[in-house]
């Protein structure tokens, strides 16, 4: 125990922390510039100096340990006049230009130049001068303002790990630049805003534009756009968002965002926002109000309902809405219109992963708590670049590394370039060979434990690549063996499983592959997802076979269940998944669909088939923000609230529940529930709902698995898994699993593999209504390996025509030396000029995700005179 | 490629990758006689160090040169001991002679000057190196003959 005293105050310590710390643990403030919490205390700043007895000089509070018997004073005359000097210092430079500096009123700089002084400068010499520089689309630095506390520097690289920005020069010529000088070409977190004590660093989106104390309320939610689900502060003037921040002690996330959060919030406000439903009339949609548009889908949906049966209609719900919207969904089609047909988008990878892993091991196996990703000692990641699908979940996985853990990855690195220890980048689609080769050396090692017989019965049919086989597939066996030796080195491991993993065929082996692995070496999984509430489109029942909680719609017990709170009954005939939905309507069966806040028609490959089946449905009504391609062929259109202006809760990829709270009203459109309840109404749905709180009241009854979880209890931050319910236990029924018997040869494709790119800068297609977004990534663009893009004679920014089997596109190119051979990527972004567009999908057999068929294109040079 | 493969062999000479950066500066700088945005590149690809840190340190040393130079490098002390000993009068010779003024460089490219705050030589000021030559006890004459041994 350290015993001091600090301003008279008696602080006891169980662990040694610095004078600072403990100061601040007695509640005693002392003024910093240069520290920032969570960050390697620097020291540069001077203005921690403290007085200790017993030591002759003042101390920089922020770097000197606290130790026992210290008597520690902070605020004396000779420290406020030692304050005041550096002060003085800092302003020998800095412009003082606070009238014109968005800073002013939230400046460090400012405010401790009030409290200590000084009134006017002793220095007549010139100031430093330096332009702002605005070579950047986002952050404009001013280096007249900089005062050289680091904290941004800091913040790059040992929080975000970027390594974007340094010191530049020495001295009073000293300068923070990123590597051009001018344009930062990062990651865009904008962390760097964050710690930025003055105005040096800041944010060009709202240059000018309010001053903080214009800031009326400030509005705590969850980001909108991936399912890591950070938290952050919507600062509110006049009912329209000014800013985004983080803020540390709020959310999982601790202070971090990654750019789509941070910059991403106008995607609400771009251009063509909807403002009012349509109707297609004589082929145009034509604007009508809500009652027409509400009664006339109300009466279309009964209409064909009474005539084809509930089997005729479906829904798709949506991983951008909330657990109360697709709640509602659910509602409609199961217990109004009586059809088991909803599903999402969750469908492509994220919902048949999870139900597969689930199968083999039990409800609620990849519910894990992201902060714990940072304290493992050994992360596996496979199927997906986590620093740009969930980018602050891949900062995770950067702490870990830092901290010492081992990462390795089975697949392009992406931004965990820096922080790999084994790098396995397979030839395409020969992951599974690697997979097999690494179960084979966890297996050799003798780490079946027989805890779960059903999975090493099956591990015994696995055939284990040769030597040969895998270095066909393009790892060294000396690669693989040093892998799988600091494999068996972790003790707190953790496997990180994005999307990729499903690409291609046997999607069933390559999932159980790696469920073996974490299995194997009793690793926690994570699951990556695209979406904010793809994990609660799939607990609120928006699958076909799972009732809200998850449970099997099959399990006669739960179907009595819900009917006794609900006072309704479950359609007994199964129902069809997205991909069977798309099939039906294209045969004719399903007459109907009701679409929530999903593109289909852009998000689906083969967009030739999907337009016709749309096209042959008798009532499409699209509920959306925008008009998108999907709504642009509906029957109707339904403006929605965006994600900023309603109330409700996503749940996570950790499974935590977390509440959305609206920032703004919306300037046009309703909350997604409401105008879902407002038809079911009509079609004879007893129960209204006044508040998004109400919906979730009802959830929480019908639902097993979020019995008794109020907003209140949400708000709190603790709704993590498994709340105050049992988890389901591994099914009886077992797991399929195809192809543990055999290995597929490398084959040689006719022509470059196309893969689906998912850049940090984009999601879907709501980040292209994002301005700010759009400044950093403007264009589509082809990425091809050095090796394509001489075979082709075709330079960086040159333009290529990629011949798919499903589609034609002329792309602008880029080299990326770390492509991997034979693979081009495409993001599913930009309109005209995406992956889907260009490709055929199938359903996988087993477990029903989306397997992209007929990938491999023809690519040609075209010189621009030619176009 | 070259250089990469230069700086290469020096890693094993050093603990950790970026103890070879000072190293890896010299060798990129001394190819094109500065440190090109390109340059920096170079020696980042080669020892695996982010862009921004290479450049970092590459600003903060004085001996690296951010802008191109001429083929010779004259640095002349003019500090307290030179300065006394007449070094003023010699940085007017160079401008009348090469019209080459402190921080410039001669228009055939020939030589840079760059003026130094003691180069540690004040028992034989005024003094002057041209590039990694020492050059004690400076005249106007003598400057002048020992420039036009460096083409």
């Amino acid at each position: 125990m350290i015993k001091l005293t600090i301003d008279g105050r008696e602080v006891e310590l169980e662990r040694p922390v610095t004078v600072l710390e403990a100061a601040k643990r007695v509640g005693v403030t002392i003024p910093t510039l240069c520290y920032f919490e969570g960050l390697p205390n620097f020291g540069g700043c001077r203005l921690c100096l403290v007085e200790v007895e017993r030591l002759p000089k003042l101390q920089t509070s922020c770097t000197l340990m606290a130790s026992d018997g210290m008597v520690v004073r902070t605020e004396t005359e000779q420290i406020r006049a030692a304050r005041r000097a550096m002060l003085e210092f800092l302003l020998i430079n800095h412009p003082l230009d606070c009238p014109y500096c968005d800073k002013a009123g939230e400046c460090t700089l400012q405010d401790l130049v009030a409290r200590y002084g000084p009134e006017a400068g002793r220095f007549a010499e010139g100031k430093r001068k330096h332009p702002e520089s605005l070579d950047d689309p986002i952050i404009v630095r001013n280096m007249e303002r900089c005062v050289l506390c680091t904290r941004c520097v800091r913040m790059c690289e040992d929080l975000q790990g970027a390594y974007a920005i340094s010191v530049s020069g020495r001295g009073g010529h000293s300068l923070i630049e990123p590597f051009s000088g001018g344009r930062y070409d990062c990651e865009y977190c904008g962390n760097c805003l964050t710690v930025c004590p003055v105005g040096a660093i800041m944010s060009r989106l709202h240059r000018h534009s309010y001053r903080p104390w214009f800031v009326e309320r400030e509005v705590e939610t969850v980001c909108g756009y991936c399912g890591v689900g950070c938290s952050m502060v919507l600062q509110v003037r006049e009912d329209s968002i000014v800013r985004t921040i983080p803020r540390f002690g709020l959310g999982l996330n601790n202070g971090l965002l990654c750019v789509r959060g941070r910059f991403g919030y106008d995607a609400v406000d771009g251009e063509g926002r909807l403002t009012t439903p349509l109707i297609r009339v004589e082929g145009r949609l034509e604007p009508v109000g809500w009652e027409e548009a509400l009664a006339f889908v109300a009466s279309r949906l009964g209409e064909i309902k009474d005539s084809h049966g509930g089997r005729a209609v479906g829904a798709i719900a949506s991983g951008r809405c909330t657990n109360e919207d697709n709640y509602m969904l659910q509602k409609l089609m199961r217990f109004v219109i009586g059809s088991n047909n909803i599903d999402s988008a969750a469908r492509f990878h994220y919902a048949p992963a999870e139900a597969f892993l689930e199968s083999v091991f039990g409800q609620g196996i990849t519910a894990n708590l992201i902060p714990g990703i940072a304290d493992s000692d050994g992360v596996f990641v496979t199927g997906g670049d986590p620093t740009a699908i969930n980018p602050v979940l891949g900062l995770q996985v950067r702490a870990a590394r830092r901290s010492g853990g081992k990462v390795i990855v089975l697949g392009p690195p992406g931004g965990l370039k820096r922080f790999v220890d084994h790098e396995l980048v397979p030839m395409p689609y020969s992951d599974e060979v690697v997979l097999s080769a690494i179960v084979g050396g966890l297996m050799e090692a003798g780490r079946s434990s027989g805890e779960n017989r059903a999975v090493e019965e099956r591990l015994k049919e696995l055939r284990l690549p040769s030597e040969e086989e895998l270095s066909a597939a393009g790892i060294g066996p000396e690669a693989l063996a040093r892998a799988v030796d600091d494999l068996l080195k972790m003790t707190n491991p953790v496997v990180i499983l994005g999307p990729e993993i499903m690409d291609g065929a046997r999607a069933s082996k390559r999932l159980f592959l790696v469920g073996a692995v974490a299995y194997l070496m009793n690793a926690r999984i994570y699951l990556l997802s695209e979406r904010p509430n793809y994990q609660g489109v799939m607990d609120m029942g928006c699958v076909p076979d799972l009732l809200p909680g998850g449970g099997p719609i099959g399990l006669e017990m739960l179907r009595d269940r819900i009917e006794a709170v609900l006072g309704l009954r479950v359609p007994e005939e199964g129902g069809l998944t997205l991909f069977e939905m798309v099939d039906e309507a294209e045969r004719g069966g399903l007459r109907a669909l009701y679409v929530m806040g999903e593109d289909l028609l852009f998000s689906l490959p083969d967009r030739a088939r999907v337009q016709r089946a749309l096209g042959r449905l008798d009532l499409l009504v699209v509920q959306d923000i925008y008009l998108t391609e999907t709504a642009a062929m509906a029957d109707v259109v339904l403006p929605a609230a965006a994600w900023s202006e309603k109330d409700g809760t996503f749940t996570n990829l950790e499974r935590r529940v977390q509440l959305l709270r609206r920032g703004r009203y919306p300037r046009a459109g309703r909350e997604d529930w409401r105008i879902i309840a407002d038809i079911g109404g009509r079609l004879g749905m007893e129960k209204t709902y006044r508040s998004a709180e109400e919906v979730w009241e009802e959830v929480t009854h019908a639902s097993p698995l979020h019995a008794g979880l109020g907003y209140s209890e949400i708000a709190g931050g603790g709704a993590v898994w498994p709340y105050h319910s049992e988890p389901l236990k591994g099914t009886e029924a077992g797991f399929a699993v195809q192809g543990l018997g055999e290995l597929p040869g490398v084959e040689a494709p006719g022509g470059p593999y196309l893969m689906p790119e998912r850049p940090l800068f984009h999601s879907g297609t709501l980040s292209r209504r994002s301005r700010a977004l759009l400044s950093i990534h403007p264009e589509p663009y082809l990425v091809i390996p050095p090796s394509l893009s001489e075979e082709l004679g075709v330079t960086d920014g040159g333009r290529v025509r990629v011949v798919g089997a499903k589609g034609t596109m002329v792309l602008k190119v880029r080299i990326d030396p770390d492509q991997r051979e034979g693979t081009v990527l495409l993001s599913n972004t930009f309109e005209g000029a995406n992956f889907a567009g260009l490709v055929g999908f199938t359903a996988d057999p087993v477990t029903g995700c989306l397997t992209i068929e007929d990938n491999t294109v023809r690519l040609e040079r075209v010189d621009d005179e030619a176009l | 490629m070259k250089i990469q493969e230069e700086i290469k062999g020096y890693l094993e000479r050093y603990p950790d990758r970026r103890g070879a950066l000072l190293p890896a500066l010299y060798i990129a700088q001394r190819k094109a006689g500065w440190l090109s945005q390109e340059a920096l590149e170079a020696v980042s690809e080669a020892l695996d160090l982010p862009k921004a840190t290479v450049r970092g340190v590459a600003t903060f040393y004085a001996m690296y040169r951010q802008r191109p130079m001429g083929r010779h490098l004259i640095q002349l002390c003019t500090n307290v001991a030179c300065m006394i000993f007449g070094a003023e009068r010699l940085v007017d010779l160079l401008k009348e002679r090469y019209g080459l003024e402190p921080g410039g460089t001669t228009d055939d490219g020939r030589f840079s000057l760059v003026i130094m705050e003691c180069i540690g030589a004040c028992d034989r000021a005024p003094a002057m190196l041209v590039d990694t030559d020492f050059h004690p006890g400076l005249t106007e004459e003598k400057i002048e003959s020992i420039l036009e041994g460096y083409e």
